[in-house]
């Protein structure tokens, strides 16, 4: 026979499960783990979801308890350690006892938090998040957007109830000089968890309208020193670095800077020197206009002053000088007038000279010219005998040897040296008077004179010139 | 942003006539013409002090767009 199986009821089995465990785990342990959902109850309990995560995922899970008491208690301490309360998602150092409930289950039961743990795993995450954006390049983006001449359109993220965003608007509106700002409040939450989310959706409306601002800034005051480990949120830090107008923080505290006040445009300890600062960018507009006024009503002044003095000092010159200049004239004129009426009597005498000297010479020169005409005259004269009888021997010559040659041209000489002269009805004989045979024609030699017959006529052809 | 320009210029330009009127190298001629300009110019800059011309129901207008 088999033997009965035992059988348990299901608390024999929890209890015996319980026992195990407390016998077990039977005191305290220090364990690290990420508090993911914090879980807390209307009585005040916390059963929050403990997690340990590996390259994003979740490898260990397990439900902690945090009993009222002990959670006050712990909360107490984060506030005046870590300046935050407690937050999900970060990881904690919590003193824990493994429980186990009959009806829970199994849970950590959390009895204590090292507040200085936390206080390191925020300073690590402000190192981190520099880090990071120093690795994006983003450190010193939004300081190196220009700042506009006058930012007079400011985007305020705050919350309508925050004692700094009265302030700021209270020092930029109640201003001395009359100075106007124009101003949209973009409401956020500006501590604890919700402003990370809250503050970047803001910016991101902003961005939208951003040609309607030409600043934004990010104002809290007066909601104490905690909760602002959000301004070393990487997210938010980014959000603000990179955005394309410049975001000034003015988010009024006195623990350590937060990355968000590093990286922004510039940051201001309160929202009051925030405003100050404002006011002073108008001020840096209104002085150099209000100094161009003074001066330019100063200089135009002195420039008039100084044409009009150069003016009347003209005309005083012009009047002496003109004056100078006529009488110089009227010198000139004078000295003109004596130097003409000399200078005509010096050229008068001159020429009278001239003429006396002329005078003279044309008497002297006219007696030496007679006087050489008349030798020459003499002179011919006494050679004109000489002349005249070689002159007509020379003549007689001439005529003589002019005789000899016309003689000799005489046509007897001719007709001595044997030639004869033919005529035909007393006219010589040629192409205009031809002869005919049986012509009567008649030759005449020097010492006769022949009658003859034409028996023969032959033409000579020869030319002669 | 063109006004935003306009006023920034109009800055500029004024503190240019101030120099060049500091310098004393304006004729008596050109004075009248440059501190007609220059009035017109700190009018512009002044009035961008102390006015808004923005207007929260437009931008609420665009952001619901």
């Amino acid at each position: 026979m088999s033997q009965e199986p035992k059988i348990f009821t299901l608390q024999q089995v929890v209890s015996s499960i319980r026992k195990t465990i407390e016998e077990r785990y039977n005191r305290e342990y220090w364990v690290k783990a990420e508090m993911h959902k914090l879980g807390q109850t209307r009585a005040g309990h916390c059963y929050p979801e403990l997690v340990q995560k590996e390259d994003g995922k979740i490898v260990a899970e397990m439900r902690g308890t945090i009993w009222k008491h002990s959670f006050d208690r712990i909360n107490e301490q984060f506030m005046a350690v870590v300046k935050e309360p407690l937050k999900e998602d970060t990881t904690l150092l919590m003193k824990v006892k493994v429980n186990f409930h009959e009806i829970y289950g199994i849970s950590l039961q959390i009895n204590d938090i090292d507040p200085n743990y936390a206080l390191g795993e925020l300073q690590r995450e402000r190192a981190e998040t520099l880090k990071k954006l120093q690795k994006e390049n983003l450190l010193n983006a939004n300081q190196q957007v220009p700042f506009p001449l006058l930012p007079k359109r400011i985007a305020v993220i705050s919350a309508e109830s925050s004692k700094g965003l009265s302030d700021f608007m209270q020092t930029i509106e109640l201003n001395n000089w009359n100075y106007k700002f124009f101003t949209m409040l973009f409401p956020a939450t500006l501590q604890g968890e919700k402003a990370e989310t809250t503050i970047i959706a803001q910016l991101e409306r902003i961005k939208r309208v951003r040609e309607h601002f030409d600043i934004v800034v990010i104002v809290r005051g007066g909601g104490g020193e905690v909760g602002m480990s959000c301004y070393n949120n990487f997210n938010l830090c980014k959000a603000i670095a990179s955005f394309p107008i410049p975001v000034l923080t003015g988010i009024g505290h006195s623990t350590n800077l937060t990355v968000a006040e590093m990286i922004s445009y510039r940051n201001a300890i309160t929202p009051t020197e925030l405003g100050d600062f404002l006011i002073q960018a108008f001020h840096e507009f209104s002085v150099p206009i209000k100094d161009a006024v003074k001066s330019i009503k100063t200089q135009t002044i002195r420039l008039l002053e100084v044409s009009k003095l150069t003016l009347s000092k003209t005309s005083t010159s012009f009047s002496a000088v003109a004056t100078g200049a006529l009488s110089k004239e009227k010198f000139v004129l004078q000295e003109f007038r004596n130097g003409l009426h000399s200078g005509a009597l010096r050229s008068l005498e001159f020429n009278k000279e001239r003429v006396r000297r002329l005078e003279h010479s044309t008497v002297s020169s006219g007696r030496l010219m007679i006087q050489g005409q008349r030798n020459g005259l003499t002179r011919t004269a006494e050679q004109l005998p000489s002349y005249s009888s070689s002159y007509l021997l020379k003549e007689q010559n001439n005529l003589d040897r002019l005789v000899q040659s016309i003689r000799l041209m005489d046509p007897i000489n001719v007709l001595n040296r044997g030639f004869s002269i033919t005529t035909h009805k007393g006219k010589t004989i040629n192409a205009s008077n031809k002869v005919q045979l049986g012509d009567k024609i008649s030759t005449r030699t020097a010492n006769f004179t022949i009658e003859s017959e034409v028996t023969a006529n032959k033409e000579e052809n020869e030319q002669r010139d | 942003m063109s006004k935003e320009i306009k006023y920034t210029e109009a800055f500029e330009e004024l503190q240019q006539i101030v120099a060049d009127i500091e310098d004393g190298e304006i004729s008596v001629d050109e004075l009248s013409v440059k501190v007609k300009r220059a009035s017109e110019l700190i009018k512009v800059c002044k009035t961008k002090l102390t006015s808004t011309e923005e207007d929260v129901n437009q931008i609420l207008k665009e952001l619901e767009e």
